[in-house]
């Protein structure tokens, strides 16, 4: 089998289907239930532990607890109706849920976006960006332990620089956290008057902090010990699992959607993707502080040049039957602060075609958490907290 | 034949329509391949053709049409995505068809990521994967009947919290 030669030489992995009978029958095994409800858990997480000390044997992950059954629920609603619902699903980049929705839509119906809603839509997805892997880092500090950064400091210095963005996106859309501003064909919101000073001031503010929480964290020598060489997930294991985002840039494989299968306007532009080769908790979180900063300058690029033109292939849609596809099958896929959010989707459902067949979300939070049974074994359960932080899973993305 | 907004790079189309004798899907969507050589396909894109991420596994159920002249029958269509790596990636996408009490070969063995993807589709479409190594159900609790992504799961079944 030819290797791929920027892919890190594989590191021995764990077997998640391990018969814990044929586990050292001297050992004293002890089951640690980690959540689901446990302040490190993001959300609602299970994690079955077994122990042979303070070392795990064997790591069984439940999901679920945040089940909401959204597929169900897009084969009742229409595609018009959907786009608020997805907003909920991965509640810290509600922009990329619905950018990847419509995209689908868009595919399945074969309408074209004018390009200054792409460039809208790049410039809000880079925004995003920024402000998810700030709440990852305010709450990955957190995870390490309480003095790390300052107690709860730098977790509200966090907070603080995402509201910034919130405040921006709060005066584009009306809304801070659930936007809905995409429609089938275009965006609904264009931009507001002096609105590209506020982007600039709040960019500029986190720019200029950003050293600042690096010399609070990143260079701590107690974050260091606890973060480098944990956690190991390496470029093969997290092509095995599907993992795609920082955790399979932290690898050293070097794949992003935004470069490799450009969307929305990023063939306009260049993006530079950070990568690590060590692939453990201390190279993911080097590859997103790297995101952070590339989406600045992203944004600053992208600003001052949303070129004119329509902001829609339509007139603002208003009524729930609006588009209809009576068959196909279409997929489209962008790069969240997690990886591949990808959305499958088969037209021809109910209300004459109004609503899907059948729609189905790749959640890149899903595929990271299926690397904790092969990376945790060995660990001890600090370390199971720290790694839990570092690969930033979403409950709601993934129970859905 | 093809799937809207990531279609397959040519060399898989010729791949899958020579070698593996693809045929279309009257509603569109992927080709079509028969389950017999599904693990093959999946070997040779991965290993051959360096589609080496793990995409998705989507399954679907189609209820037996009300005029079944033909004896189509209950049927699920499961579509695979497994994506190449780095610049110019592309998506390399098939789909199998199964009648209903069916089951598909596992792609764990291939792709350590299929493990969740296919418990999910078991949980909520009720496909099973022959020689999965952990069949459980993924969302939903283990005592759950029925498998709510089925067409005729209604939606306002009611569940009570207790069984």
């Amino acid at each position: 089998m030819e290797m791929i030669p920027h892919v890190a030489k594989a590191r021995r992995r764990a077997n998640p289907y391990l018969d814990l009978g044929s586990y050292d029958p001297e050992a004293d095994l002890m089951v640690l239930n980690l959540g689901p409800q446990h302040p490190s858990t993001h959300g609602v997480f299970r994690l079955k532990l077994y122990l042979d000390g303070e070392i795990i044997v064997k790591v069984v992950p439940f999901v679920g607890y945040l089940h909401r059954g959204v597929e169900k629920l897009c084969e009742k609603l229409t595609m018009v109706q959907l786009i608020p619902i997805f907003d909920k699903n991965d509640y810290v980049s509600p922009m990329m849920n619905e950018q990847s929705l419509v995209m689908a839509f868009e595919a399945l119906l074969g309408i074209e976006v004018p390009r200054r809603a792409r460039y809208v839509r790049t410039l809000l997805a880079e925004l995003q960006r920024i402000a998810s892997h700030l709440l990852w880092l305010g709450a990955f500090a957190m995870d390490l332990g309480g003095a790390l950064g300052g107690g709860s400091t730098l977790f509200m210095y966090c907070f603080r620089e995402r509201e910034l963005i919130l405040d921006v996106f709060e005066d584009l859309t009306g809304c801070r956290f659930h936007y809905n501003t995409h429609m089938i064909g275009g965006n609904r919101h264009d931009v507001p008057a002096g609105w590209a000073t506020k982007v600039h001031a709040a960019i500029n503010a986190i720019e200029t902090r950003l050293p600042e929480y690096e010399t609070f964290l990143i260079t701590n020598d107690i974050y260091i010990e606890r973060t480098r060489g944990v956690g190991v997930v390496d470029g093969q294991l997290s092509m095995d699992l599907g993992i795609t985002g920082p955790v399979l840039r932290a690898g050293g494989v070097d794949h992003d959607l935004r470069r490799d299968a450009p969307y929305h306007c990023y063939d306009e532009i260049e993006v530079r993707v950070a990568t690590a080769t060590a692939g453990d908790c201390e190279a993911r979180a080097a590859v997103r502080m790297a995101e952070i900063r590339e989406s600045i300058r992203l944004v600053r690029e992208l600003i001052d040049n949303i070129p004119e033109g329509p902001l829609g292939a339509r007139k603002p849609i208003k009524t729930p039957l609006a588009e209809k596809a009576t068959q196909g099958h279409a997929y489209a896929a962008v790069e969240s602060p997690r990886g591949e959010l990808g959305i499958y989707v088969i037209g021809g459902g109910d209300n004459k075609g109004a609503s899907p067949y059948r729609l189905k979300i790749r959640a890149p939070s899903l595929h990271v958490l299926g690397c904790l049974p092969y990376i945790l074994p060995g660990h001890s359960v600090s370390d199971a907290v720290a790694v839990l932080g570092s690969v930033d899973p979403i409950m709601g993305e993934v129970d859905r | 034949m093809k799937l809207l907004g990531a279609e397959n790079s040519d060399a898989v189309q010729e791949l899958l329509i020579e070698q593996f004798g693809a045929t279309e899907n009257s509603i569109g969507g992927p080709p079509v391949i028969a389950v017999d050589r599904h693990l093959e396909l999946a070997k040779k894109l991965r290993d051959e053709y360096q589609y080496r991420i793990f995409g998705f596994v989507v399954a679907a159920h189609y209820p037996a049409p009300a005029k079944d002249a033909n004896g189509v029958g209950e049927l699920i269509r499961v579509s695979y995505g497994l994506r190449s790596v780095g610049k110019g990636t592309k998506l390399a996408t098939w789909q199998v068809c199964i009648p209903v009490d069916g089951a598909i070969p596992t792609l764990v063995p291939l792709f350590a990521g299929a493990d969740w993807q296919e418990r999910e589709q078991f949980d909520l479409v009720g496909v099973r994967f022959d020689g999965h190594p952990d069949p459980r159900r993924l969302m939903l609790s283990e005592d759950w009947q029925g498998h709510p992504l089925r067409k005729d799961y209604a939606i306002d079944t009611k569940v009570h919290p207790w069984r």
